[in-house]
């Protein structure tokens, strides 16, 4: 339904009205989010130097190194142990689920999208950083971000891998090859594409989260060491949320600073993300 | 693509590793949003070119230091607030003074700002119940004959902090020491059970009170005195306090040293001690220490060997004035630092 | 953070069947399982551990947790501890959540109110008014919206929004329409309910926009046709003929965005204005949620040595979380049945 009506005109003035409203809506909401952007880019911009790459947050301001390694290293080690288990749990509804089992998979990773991230990051504290011990830590930290991304991880594969042309998988198995190997090298080559645009998306996600963090990974000033427990681990998100209420200029400098790179970042993912879509889908992208 | 990402991640973990010594100690820190600002900036001089020893701040809230220090997860637990008795049963800390801190109350009242209106406990806890609603009230003007005229009859929109807090605490206990009613009602604690005002706001940390008063005429606040720059440059007002003595004064840093210069003998030695309300003709009524929240027993001896040398090193050359004026703070009272010290050579 | 959109949900299945039974082959089928099986409980783990670490609370708390608007965590410097039915908080506590239930729901329906209509408006210009050329770019925008993090909206809600809400739009709208109600009285700090609103607002639009625009998608197009060739006005058919025919893939998309409402943490946190123990008298009146509350409340929690006010902060959690649980049940429940009933993909 991918008519365009621009050159039929519509036959009254109400409808015409209507439309119109319509299309003020549209510019009225993209307004404001070029508002947000304007002012995020504005103002973190000029905030951003090129030496808080290469520091970490010293004093009440410094730079964002640490804060940014660490943002990845959550969300690497999120996506770590996403891929694992959502790649597994997509294989298991495609390949080998009933019916039933399919149609369970698929309804609880989809309600466990729906769940607020803080409800997650309160469980993981009172379980992994006190009942269990661990500290503010870089495990608590990526579980959170990873009970967070599993579902769109799963989704994303799941349809990639049911997309994989039966006859490919088929003529595999004729020519002798067995079921790993099929999985191994026909489904996944072919469902790739999808399943990076799942993660791409997942990781969009997951480098903007602040709520399941605070007090799961917690926050620090120096770079995030290899160890998964006992080590509390910085974020960008924590900078814009703490240095925007320190009592100092240069605080609220390194607050916008984060901002506008996450916002940079974000943009990026999502750059990506559809840029595999359109590999994917080729030129019959004519939906949406 | 496992490959590619493990190999990202593995990159990754090295870089990060390469930058830092291996032979460090690792030292964290964490609660007070007071005493974050001055902690960074410690911490940044006390590091300054050393690789042996690395500490880490983190600004959660008085109560996330308190129960991180117990839990053995932070080596300094910061606190605007002494613990209660209550907590101490359970888990034997020591509560170790590192400064002195302020609060001020401020308002913006167009046209007044600039002068100094006089406040009182029971006005203030009147205000934050709803009792009195009106800059204009025959109660405010009691205490400011000089501005009786000016006062305008304007809504108070009186501003709380929304998140746990130490100037909760703080501003809390004033109410209470001077006022029975409110000791008897909402008491006090870094969160207390606030009167159902309609007008009331909520705002989030320091900043968020400094800009929702700003925002908001009529309104008043109770805000750290290390925020001092932001409310002069916000153009806000700040209040005289009535004290113990009845008299009304300034937060001055006289006046602040001269209500710390009143409670120092009466410092017990495990120095747990509320300032709030001090005796003498003076003393301003809203100061308090900022505390280290340690755990006596120290697992590791190289950090607890690490933690005092810090600590003392906060005691003494900590105590200048290069880093407590950036955020209004005051040297502890030269008993009162002995008593922290000695209670830092006790950790083990 | 955008809803999870369903694209070619039933698409050519492999069968189980083609792939040999061979030790590998169970060997795979065991340990994807158990991934599966892990996905699977996630949601139940949470949910079990969190009333079991509640349950103290909730038998503390009793039926006042719901009923109370009085959220008070006890006087921590006092001595001794109130104890109810065998669990004890300490002196004078009350845990009353029924402000921030209060809040939640009516800042999440306040949403729906202004983002539905909105939504829809926006969907319908992306179908059908903006020329194809651009068509790629606007639809780009609308779904880099979506993944704009949650504090950058909040500093911006905190920087721009509130200040032009308390000094501009508040004193405006109550001087001039203070008649209607809920409209008058004071103007406030532009801290609230209108600000939480307005950013939820704008998080929930992208989602809402993308989901309705590809049920609309979906529709066929002999049905727009036909409406037209009836003699109806475009706009008409639209929304008289086709919208109808994707209702129930909207309403799930609505009630998914309803769900996101009420669980959004930081950026409402950041403008809310916080109330407590006391309920909204206007548009302008700070309000508060059970998300922001846990958040900003369980740092104080901490100071509680019965440890009752961190378990009543649990039991808030519950209340979030069954409550999100349930309207998502019900949306996808909506979806699958969309599914099957109209054979198209939600």
């Amino acid at each position: 339904m991918a008519t365009v009506l621009t050159g039929t005109s519509p036959k009254t003035w109400a409808s015409r009205t209507w439309w119109a409203l319509s299309v003020a809506c549209l510019v009225a909401v993209i307004g404001i989010l070029f508002a947000i952007f304007a002012f995020v880019i504005a103002r973190g911009v000029p905030a951003l130097k090129p030496e808080m790459f290469f520091t970490p947050t010293h004093g009440i301001a410094g730079g964002l190194s640490n804060a940014i390694v660490g943002t990845f290293m959550l969300v690497l080690v999120g996506l770590v142990l996403v891929v694992v288990v959502g790649l597994g749990t997509a294989v298991w509804t495609v390949e080998f689920a009933p019916r039933w089992g399919k149609r369970v998979i698929r309804f609880m990773v989809d309600v466990l999208a729906g769940i607020p991230s803080i409800v997650v990051g309160y469980f993981l504290y009172v379980a992994l950083v006190e009942l269990a011990g661990w500290g503010f830590s870089l495990i608590a930290g990526s579980l959170a971000l990873a009970i967070f991304m599993l579902p769109y991880v799963v989704r994303a594969a799941d349809v990639a891998l049911t997309n994989v042309p039966r006859a490919l998988k088929e003529g595999a198995v004729a020519l002798g090859a067995r079921p790993a190997m099929v999985v191994a090298s026909i489904n996944f080559p072919y469902a790739l594409p999808g399943i990076l645009t799942g993660v791409l998306v997942a990781t969009g996600i997951g480098l903007g989260e602040t709520a399941p963090l605070i007090y799961t990974a917690g926050w620090s000033n120096y770079m995030p060491t290899l160890a998964p427990t006992h080590a509390p681990v910085g974020y960008l998100t924590y900078v814009v949320w703490t240095y925007i209420s320190q009592p100092f200029e240069a605080s609220h400098q390194l607050a916008y600073a984060a901002a506008a790179l996450l916002m940079i970042f974000v943009f990026l993912t999502n750059l990506l993300a559809r840029s595999f879509v359109e590999y994917k889908l080729g030129g019959n992208r004519q939906r949406g | 693509m496992r490959k590619t990402l493990a190999l990202t991640l593995a990159a990754l973990l090295l870089v990060s590793a390469g930058g830092r010594a291996l032979a460090a100690t690792d030292l964290l820190e964490t609660g007070s949003s007071l005493l974050y600002p001055l902690m960074n900036l410690w911490v940044a001089s006390y590091t300054q070119g050393r690789s042996d020893v690395q500490i880490t701040t983190q600004s959660t809230g008085s109560g996330t230091g308190i129960s991180q220090a117990v839990g053995g997860v932070a080596q300094i637990g910061a606190s605007d607030a002494y613990m209660a008795d209550a907590q101490l049963k359970n888990s034997p800390m020591f509560n170790i003074p590192l400064a002195i801190s302020a609060q001020q109350i401020n308002y913006n009242i167009p046209g007044l700002n600039t002068s100094h209106l006089n406040l009182s406990g029971p006005v203030l806890a009147a205000i934050y119940s709803g009792q009195i609603q009106y800059w204009d009230d025959a109660k405010i003007k009691s205490i400011n004959k000089a501005y009786a005229s000016k006062l305008p009859h304007t809504q108070i929109i009186p501003i709380r902090r929304s998140d746990g807090s130490g100037d909760t605490f703080i501003f809390t206990q004033y109410l209470s020491k001077s006022t029975p009613s409110w000791a008897s009602g909402p008491g006090y604690g870094t969160t207390v059970s606030w009167p159902s005002v309609a007008s009331s706001v909520g705002a989030n940390g320091n900043p968020g009170m400094v800009q929702t008063c700003q925002n908001t005429p009529g309104s008043i606040a109770y805000i750290g005195v290390s925020f001092l720059n932001q409310t002069d440059k916000a153009g806000l007002g700040y209040a005289a306090l009535e004290n113990q003595a009845g008299k009304f004064v300034l937060p001055t840093e006289g006046n602040i040293a001269a209500a710390a210069a009143a409670t120092d003998k009466s410092t017990p030695a495990d120095e747990r001690l509320s300032l709030i309300f001090a005796p003498g003709a003076n003393s301003y009524p809203i100061i308090n220490y900022e505390y280290a929240i340690v755990n006596p027993k120290q697992g590791d001896p190289g950090k607890a060997s690490e933690l005092k040398k810090f600590l003392d090193w906060a005691l003494s050359e900590g105590q200048s004035s290069k880093y407590l004026n950036a955020v209004h703070f005051l040297p502890l009272p030269a008993a009162v630092q002995k008593m922290s010290r000695a209670q830092v050579a006790k950790i083990q | 953070m955008a809803a999870i959109v369903h694209a070619g949900d039933t698409a050519r299945a492999a069968s189980p069947a083609a792939l040999q039974r061979t030790g590998a082959q169970a060997f795979l089928r065991v340990i994807t399982g158990a991934a599966a099986l892990l996905s699977f409980m996630i949601i139940f783990l949470m949910l079990f551990f969190l009333i079991a670490y509640a349950y103290p609370a909730i038998r503390f708390n009793g039926l006042t947790f719901l009923t109370s608007p009085i959220w008070n965590i006890g006087n921590q410097y006092g001595s001794g501890v109130t104890t109810r039915n065998g669990f004890s908080g300490p002196p004078g506590a009350s845990f009353g959540a029924l402000v921030f239930i209060y809040g939640s729901a009516i800042t999440a329906l306040l949403t729906m109110v202004v983002a539905v209509p909105l939504s829809m408006m926006v969907a319908l210009s992306l179908v059908y008014r903006v020329p194809r050329a651009i068509r790629p770019l606007a639809n780009a925008l609308v779904e880099l919206m979506a993944g704009v993090p949650s504090v950058v909206y909040g500093l911006w809600g905190l920087v721009v929004l509130v200040p032009w809400i308390g000094q501009v739009l508040a004193p405006w709208v109550t001087s001039h329409f203070g008649f209607i109600p809920f409209f008058g009285g004071s103007p406030g700090s532009g801290n609230g309910l209108a600000a939480s609103v307005f950013i939820l607002s704008l998080m929930v639009i992208p989602i809402m926009v993308a989901t309705t625009r590809d049920v609309i998608l979906a529709q066929s197009n002999s049905l727009f046709e036909a409406s037209m060739a009836l003699g109806s006005t475009s706009w008409q058919a639209m929304t008289r003929v086709v919208v109808p025919s994707v209702r129930t893939g909207i309403v799930a998309s609505i009630l998914l965005s309803f769900g996101r409402a009420l669980g959004e943490t930081m950026a409402v946190l950041m403008v809310c204005g916080a109330a407590i123990n006391t309920f909204p008298q206007n548009l302008f009146s700070p309000v508060n949620t059970i998300a922001a509350v846990i958040v900003s409340q369980l740092e104080s929690a901490l100071t509680d040595s019965t440890g009752m006010a961190q378990r009543s902060l649990a039991e808030l959690a519950c209340v979030l979380f069954i409550i999100t649980l349930l309207v998502n049940i019900v949306a996808r429940s909506i979806m699958r049945g969309a599914d099957r009933k109209e054979g198209q993909h939600v």
